[in-house]
């Protein structure tokens, strides 16, 4: 059976290139513009994992991380941005709300790997 | 597979069979001329030996009724009975009767013609003879007639004609003898003819039988063969499908990620943009030798210029500072690379007017090498914007 991962993300060619590239994995994809789609998303068909952007036009990724988090909360989310964030940060803060954070300028197989460890696929 | 060299092979072997049939048919058509050809001479064979036995027939009969012509006039001779005589006459009829159909027969061969003649004319003179000693006797002369009877001519003519008779005899059996052994020979020829050519057409039919076995078994060989390179090419162009269609996935899964690396450069050089954007404070960007490379919109709503219209200008057009003549601290710094901080200037704006600001020179490095600087420009205590 094929791992169900949820992608949330404001750009749309980010969102296409993670659904393809995924889905040439293996793995079987949803994608979402914005935290109320994820929401819906999820809903219909909960996800084994949820990668998301921090910056989203109506709401911070990372909330939104939080919520899915109370909602599901053995589910893996990673959290993807272009933001450079000070390695002390993601220690202190961003290590203890999800379980993975990936700079945007890591190549995709970086995210694959992460993924598939993260899913056990 | 070759095909043509499989055509060709088929070709010389129709070619072959085809001469072998051709082969077949010769020999049928000789056997058959030969047979005929002997059935002809065993026919004139045949009419030889006929007219042979008729002869000889014909001989045995002179020499019987010459005897019993002899002894019909001998008894006539002596008795003078009129059944001895008509009896002697038959048999002078019927000896004259033989070597008349005698005489027909060997018509056509001078060598026995001439020997029937021969017993033809001692027959003739004997039956002269006879009628001479016939009308002695009927004259009553017995005498006489007895006298014939014990004549020369009368006693030497007899043996005459048996040793000319027996003597045709005995060379028409030796002809039968040696015609005999010359049809058993032709027979025996026919024979061995007819076997041999039986024989030769079933040796090439059995060639034809193992040139077409042969033929076939090469023909099973060939399609094995082109079975096994068939199996050899589909193995062959499965693998190569498989190794395009992973070297596709790759190719797909490195353009992808190509896309991403220039998505992910593209957000952040916006991202800097951004942030490079948003600082209220004026910024320049030199290069090295002074030019100004770009500013950020605060530069835009503070002068009036429009980053086209002061781009690649010296930087000297828009700020000067205002420090003792000659002493310019800028290029030293921007060669040695370190900062320069809060001097008195003068920023001009597109109306001609000037304001005092302070500014800051931090030197642009990559690595070790000095590329440009960054100049931000701050208004002096009491100044306000121009807009």
């Amino acid at each position: 059976m094929k791992k169900h991962i949820l992608i949330v993300d404001d750009e749309a060619e980010i969102r296409d290139l993670l659904a393809q590239y995924l889905g040439s994995a293996g793995f079987r994809t949803t994608t979402a513009a914005t935290p109320a789609e994820a929401f819906a998303a999820l809903e219909r068909d909960a996800p084994h994992l949820v990668i998301s952007d921090l910056q989203l036009e109506e709401s911070d990724g990372l909330a939104m991380l939080e919520k899915i988090r109370v909602r599901l909360p053995g589910v893996p989310l990673i959290l993807l941005t272009g933001v450079l964030f000070d390695q002390q940060v993601v220690a202190n803060t961003l290590s203890q709300k999800v379980d993975c954070y990936i700079e945007k300028t890591a190549p995709l197989s970086r995210v694959l790997a992460e993924i598939k460890r993260l899913t056990g696929a | 597979m070759n095909a043509e060299p499989a055509r060709g092979a088929v070709d010389r072997t129709i070619r072959r069979i085809s001469a072998f049939f051709l082969v077949v048919a010769a020999v049928t058509v000789a056997l058959a001329v030969i047979s005929v050809r002997n059935i002809s001479g065993a026919r004139a064979a045949s009419d030889w030996v006929n007219q042979t036995h008729a002869l000889i027939y014909e001989l045995d009969g002179i020499n019987l009724t010459f005897q019993a012509a002899e002894g019909s006039l001998r008894s006539y001779a002596v008795t003078g009975d009129a059944g001895d005589l008509r009896a002697a006459r038959e048999g002078l009829s019927a000896l004259a009767e033989h070597v008349e159909v005698a005489r027909a027969l060997t018509r056509t061969e001078p060598v026995l013609a001439a020997r029937v003649e021969v017993a033809r004319a001692l027959a003739a003179q004997r039956t002269e003879a006879a009628r001479t000693l016939i009308a002695a006797r009927q004259a009553g002369q017995a005498a006489a007639a007895a006298a014939i009877l014990g004549g020369e001519p009368w006693l030497s003519a007899g043996p005459a004609i048996r040793a000319e008779v027996d003597t045709l005899k005995e060379g028409q059996m030796a002809l039968l003898a040696a015609r005999d052994t010359e049809q058993y020979l032709q027979a025996q020829t026919t024979r061995w003819t007819v076997w041999a050519g039986v024989a030769l057409n079933l040796l090439i039919l059995t060639g034809v039988v193992w040139l077409i076995r042969d033929d076939h078994a090469a023909r099973a060989r060939a399609v094995q063969v082109l079975e096994e390179a068939n199996r050899d090419l589909e193995i062959r162009v499965v693998a190569r499908t498989a190794d395009l269609a992973a070297a596709n996935a790759t190719l797909q899964t490195e353009n992808l990620e190509r896309r991403w690396a220039a998505q992910a450069l593209e957000h952040q050089l916006r991202y800097n943009q951004f942030i490079v954007d948003s600082i209220s404070d004026l910024v320049f960007v030199l290069t090295k030798n002074r030019s100004i490379s770009r500013v950020n919109p605060a530069v835009v709503h503070a002068t009036g210029w429009e980053p086209a219209e002061i781009v690649n200008r010296p930087l000297g057009d828009v700020i000067k500072l205002t420090l003792p003549a000659g002493a310019d601290p800028v290029p030293r710094a921007l060669a040695e690379g370190h900062d320069l901080r809060d001097l008195p200037a003068l920023l001009g704006d597109k109306s001609g007017r000037q304001h005092p600001v302070l500014c800051t020179l931090f030197p642009l490095r990559d690595g070790n090498k000095v590329v440009g600087g960054i100049v931000i420009v701050r208004r002096a205590a009491g100044e306000m914007g121009t807009s």
